[in-house]
């Protein structure tokens, strides 16, 4: 069902429905941190109003966003017991719309990881094979919306946290430029990559929720200002004329020969209707250094975002006879030792005996990357690429060789759309396997027309739209 | 260079407020290679003359804000997360300077 | 042996806005705990910062006013540290690009002014404010966020008189351009003072301690000239300095060890990603740059040079802003700068004393004191007479309305006074003689039998001139 079909419905079944259906699915999935319980009140609320652009309609969001009176976790365990006393400019903006709160989605602790295995509720399932990996960090999310729970879930993108878990998910992901939906509100990772970013099934809501979220917000002074457009009305699937670059230093280095045949079909079949598609390579060292970059960016400016969880002001407190002690005390059991171990790497690299070696290296190698990636997008409407180096795999076949061009390129090049801001998605591509595959597509700063107008032509090609994973409670 | 021994990993830990058990740093010291070994990667690329990049976009704004009051949260919420509340502050163990 | 004294001194200062730096919560003194936040103050996870224009257009005032030069693009910087009064585990701060830079403050010194020049100025967020009782900490969020600028000055001050001079001047300078309300005792205002010895001559600096958070002016002076004392005493033995942060002790009239440093402290600043550069607009600075208002020394050399006044006067009616602006309204009304400034200075302080009064409360109303000014001018109140006036004006009384009921007001009209005087000359023939004889003390006696023929009211200097041509008529 699009987003369309549960506003012709009223919203407290389907608020009645998607909390049913979400509940009964919490045990296989685990996708789901906390449950709305006022979701007949919220129904009520949006069946008053007398229009919204999600009037009606259950979504869910990702555990860092802030809700005033609802837990917000972000799946750590030191924000076990938090309950914000506000409200993220996004929460305001979905309900003002029309949307119902369902349920906010389990996540990689504090955005931290991809894989969504490191969650103070434990792994998220994969829909389409629950024995898989969500992907991560918003995982819940992904794994909410591919189930038909929701048919939009709210998630945030770091480094693919968004589009990673939709291509593992078999769901659109995407997130759009730095800046063009406000971040107030969202418990941070790293401010400088940090991005809003959602989930559907279809390219058509992501255009509607993208109107919805998209616009200036004064309390968040990265916020753009932007126009927004009216994506869902001025959505073309017309691909003939666009300029597609592929990029093939990802191609090159995805090893999965099933998602390269199906990628070259669908490039195949846009080029017959008329899209140019060529070829590109940027820099291998700049593709190379996409990981540790991000490593060293997004680590310092965590352990920096995440030194006010200390259990003074909010979140669990655990004793100690000084305050340095409460605060060892809470952070060590508050926080689990992946992500203590990052904090260790972030701070180290802080140090100002090692910042040029390391925090300001990495933003100057940023800057390469970014530049790198600008020269490219000067020929072409988007790049694109296989999403991911392979089908979501296994929880204990989540580590790989972390040196190896498969692992650095293939798995980390959405990074790209971080490190520039660049709006970028995830399309569903086909299956491997019975699991499904992505692309992502990247376009020009505040092209998220052009994103979707493509992300809308390839939907058509794969006829993929819409799809459901059957998931038996 | 560092040694990255225990003793250090546990000052770096402490610096930040928290601890790490000894299983922890044996695996931040494996990390630490493969992070080592990532770092050389990025010690390759010439950086010479480039400024490091701090924001995605580099578009200087304008806004600043009014100085209006325009939000301010009762004592009760600006309190209701404290583990701990005392006559409207919030109590911790005593700072030792 | 002897040393040189090196001084150098920060200030923070908290900014008079109506919100925080970083967000729209109110700043307020004195409120109840709590109650004056919101959640980007208590750093709730997912608050971001929203620069206040009003602070940056206080620290461009104060900038301008230091001499600095100002950056016209503003970056914001974090502090990294762990402590239960800074809510974010980091302080946003200018570390790596200050607002002003490169200033100067002139002070006046024994041998004559001297520049003391500015490193920089920028702004930065204040913590919580703590209470320490036996069996815990109380913390209060409501100073969180409060704007501060800090001024960092070179370390060219020689003596607890220089460095007194110096936040004197600073003080004073603040508060006349509306910057802060610079109340020490109440930590609006807070001095940190390096200091060190070496010996005359030499080019490198000794061992530096910091003394923190000194709350007065003349603990600023006391604490150095006794930290002079003791390092001096040190050295002297053969005995090393130690780098170390020292709190001064008004019980003991001492300053006392906190804490050693080791190394300094690394607080890995690094540039605060949620703020991109903003652009200051030009007109916008330049605008409030030319608007900066009258500064102390600027008012001091318009009291010396227009209104003729004393430097000391000048300097007294300066160093409190508001009897300087009660001072210039009078000037409103009254062109006897000299005549106000001694009723100001002498007068009002004595009456404001008597009625325990401060000088923001003060009754008098600046034309009230004019117009009296005026009547003394006009010989129509004697000195006397205007004593009791001014105690009215106090109560709030217009002097004309006082004159009037208490029927004060001096005969100046000489028909009116010649009457008088013509009756009193018929009744001392006597006189008439004396002063024919040459006797000048007849005319005193004589303008005393008119003022007593007047109830005192004819103006003494009328009378004067008025008797001395009768007398030569008859």
């Amino acid at each position: 069902m699009r987003i369309t079909d549960y506003k012709k419905q009223k919203p407290a079944e389907n608020a009645k429905d998607a909390l049913a259906k979400a509940k009964a699915l919490q045990p296989v999935l685990n996708a789901v941190v906390t449950f709305y319980e006022d979701t007949k009140q919220q129904a009520d609320a949006a069946d008053a109003k007398a229009e919204g652009l999600l009037r009606g309609v259950p979504i869910a969001l990702k555990d860092n966003v802030s809700t005033k009176d609802v837990r917000t976790t972000a799946s750590s365990r030191i924000l076990d017991n938090y309950v914000p006393v506000y409200d993220a400019a996004i929460t305001e903006k979905l309900r003002d719309a029309g949307a119902i709160f369902i349920a906010k989605a389990s996540m990689d602790e504090l955005g931290m990881g991809g894989t969504n295995l490191n969650a103070y509720t434990g792994k998220v399932n994969n829909p389409w094979d629950v024995t898989r990996i969500s992907g991560g960090s918003s995982g819940g999310s992904a794994a909410l919306v591919a189930s038909g729970v929701v048919p939009m879930a709210i998630g945030t993108d770091t480094g693919d946290s968004v589009r990673k878990p939709a291509a593992y998910c078999g769901v659109i992901g995407m997130k759009p430029t730095y800046g063009r939906i406000s971040r107030y509100g969202i418990i941070p990772y790293a401010s400088s990559l940090d991005h809003v970013g959602f989930f559907t099934r279809c390219v058509e809501d992501a255009a509607v929720t993208l109107q919805v979220l998209a616009g200036r917000d004064d309390r968040d002074l990265t916020s753009s200002f932007e126009p927004v457009l009216d994506y869902s009305n001025h959505l073309d699937d017309r691909i003939e004329g666009k300029r597609i670059a592929i990029l093939d230093n990802v191609q090159n280095a995805v090893k999965d020969e099933e998602s390269l045949k199906q990628f070259d079909t669908l490039m195949k079949s846009l080029r017959a209707k008329g899209a140019v598609i060529e070829h590109i390579t940027l820099r291998n060292d700049l593709m190379q250094a996409l990981l540790p970059t991000y490593s060293i960016l997004a680590n310092a400016e965590a352990t920096a975002n995440h030194s006010n969880l200390d259990g003074i002001r909010f979140g669990m407190r655990e004793p100690g006879a000084s305050v340095e002690e409460v605060m060892i005390n809470s952070r060590t059991k508050g926080f689990s030792p992946a992500v203590r171990k990052r904090f260790v790497t972030g701070s180290y690299s802080l140090f100002v005996e090692n910042q040029d070696r390391l925090f300001r290296k990495a933003q100057k190698v940023r800057r390469l990357i970014v530049q790198e990636l600008e020269k490219a997008l000067q020929n072409y409407d988007a790049v694109i690429a296989c999403a991911a180096g392979s089908i979501a795999p296994h929880a204990e076949d989540t580590s790989e060789e972390k040196l190896s061009q498969t692992y650095l390129v293939a798995e980390n090049h959405m990074l790209l759309g971080n490190f520039s801001g660049y709006p970028s998605i995830t399309v569903p591509l086909g299956f491997v396997g019975g699991m499904p595959i992505g692309v992502s597509l990247t376009a020009k700063p505040f092209e998220e027309q052009q994103l979707l107008n493509i992300a809308a032509a390839i939907e058509k090609e794969t006829g993929l739209a819409d799809q459901t994973a059957e998931v038996k409670a | 260079m560092e040694t990255f021994d225990r003793a250090y990993f546990k000052k770096l830990a402490h610096q930040i407020m928290f601890d790490l058990s000894d299983q922890e740093i044996d695996e931040l010291q494996e990390e630490f290679k493969v992070l080592v070994s990532q770092m050389e990667l990025l010690e390759k690329i010439d950086t010479d003359g480039v400024e490091p990049m701090i924001y995605p976009f580099e578009a200087e704004t304008s806004y600043i804000r009014e100085d209006k009051v325009t939000h301010v949260l009762s004592a009760e919420a600006a309190l209701r997360n404290a583990a701990d509340v005392r006559e409207g502050h919030i109590l911790v163990p005593k700072v030792v300077k | 042996m002897s040393f040189e004294t090196v001084i150098g001194i920060e200030i923070h200062c908290e900014l008079k806005t109506k919100t925080k730096m970083f967000s729209s919560a109110p700043v307020a003194f004195g409120e109840a705990a709590n109650t004056c936040v919101n959640e980007v103050d208590l750093g709730h996870p997912g608050t971001l910062p929203a620069v206040n224009k009003k602070a940056i257009e206080l620290a461009i005032r104060a900038a301008t006013a230091l001499h600095c030069e100002i950056d016209p693009v503003v970056k914001f910087d974090r502090k990294n540290y762990y402590y239960s009064d800074l809510p974010k585990g980091f302080q946003i701060t200018q570390q790596f690009h200050p607002i002003g830079s490169g200033g100067f403050v002139e002070i006046d010194t024994d041998n004559g002014p001297k520049k003391i020049r500015v490193n920089r100025i920028h702004m930065e967020e204040d913590t919580a404010k703590q209470f320490h009782l036996s069996n815990g900490t109380m913390i209060d969020f409501n100073r969180a966020g409060t704007p501060l600028v800090e001024i960092v000055s070179e370390a060219d001050m020689r003596s607890g008189k220089e460095a007194a001079a110096y936040v004197e001047k600073l003080r004073t300078m603040l508060y006349y351009l509306g910057v802060s309300d610079v109340r020490m005792e109440e930590g609006s205002m807070r001095c940190d003072v390096n200091i060190s010895l070496r010996p005359y001559g030499y080019e490198s600096y000794g061992t530096k301690t910091e003394i923190k958070n000194l709350n007065s002016i003349s603990n600023v002076q006391k604490a150095i000239e006794f930290e002079m004392a003791r390092q001096s005493d040190l050295l002297l033995h053969g005995q090393t300095i130690t780098q170390e942060t020292r709190r001064y002790d008004e019980a003991s009239r001492g300053t006392i060890s906190m804490r050693k440093k080791e190394g300094d402290v690394d607080y890995k600043y690094f540039p605060e990603p949620n703020i991109f550069p903003i652009r200051l607009d030009d007109a916008w600075i330049k605008s409030i740059q030319e608007n900066l208002g009258e500064l102390p020394q600027q008012r001091k050399v318009r009291y010396i040079q227009q209104y003729g006044l004393m430097e000391r006067d000048a300097d007294v009616l300066v160093a409190v802003k508001e009897l300087s602006d009660f001072y210039d309204e009078v000037c409103k009304y009254c062109k006897e700068y000299k005549l106000i400034a001694n009723w100001t200075i002498t007068e009002l302080n004595a009456a404001l004393n008597k009625r325990n009064l401060t000088i923001q409360e003060n009754p008098c109303d600046p034309k009230y004191l004019g117009d009296m000014i005026n009547m003394i001018k006009k010989q129509e109140i004697s000195g006397k007479q205007a004593k009791i006036v001014f105690e009215e004006i106090m109560n709030g009384k217009d002097p004309q309305k006082v004159v009037e009921e208490k029927g004060m007001k001096q005969m100046s009209d000489s028909s009116a006074l010649l009457k008088i005087i013509n009756e009193v000359l018929n009744n001392n023939p006597q006189s008439i003689e004396d002063f024919k004889n040459g006797k000048d003390r007849a005319v005193g006696f004589l303008v005393g039998q008119v003022m007593k023929a007047s109830k005192g009211q004819a103006n003494p200097a009328l009378t004067n001139r008025l008797i001395q041509e009768e007398l030569k008529k008859r």
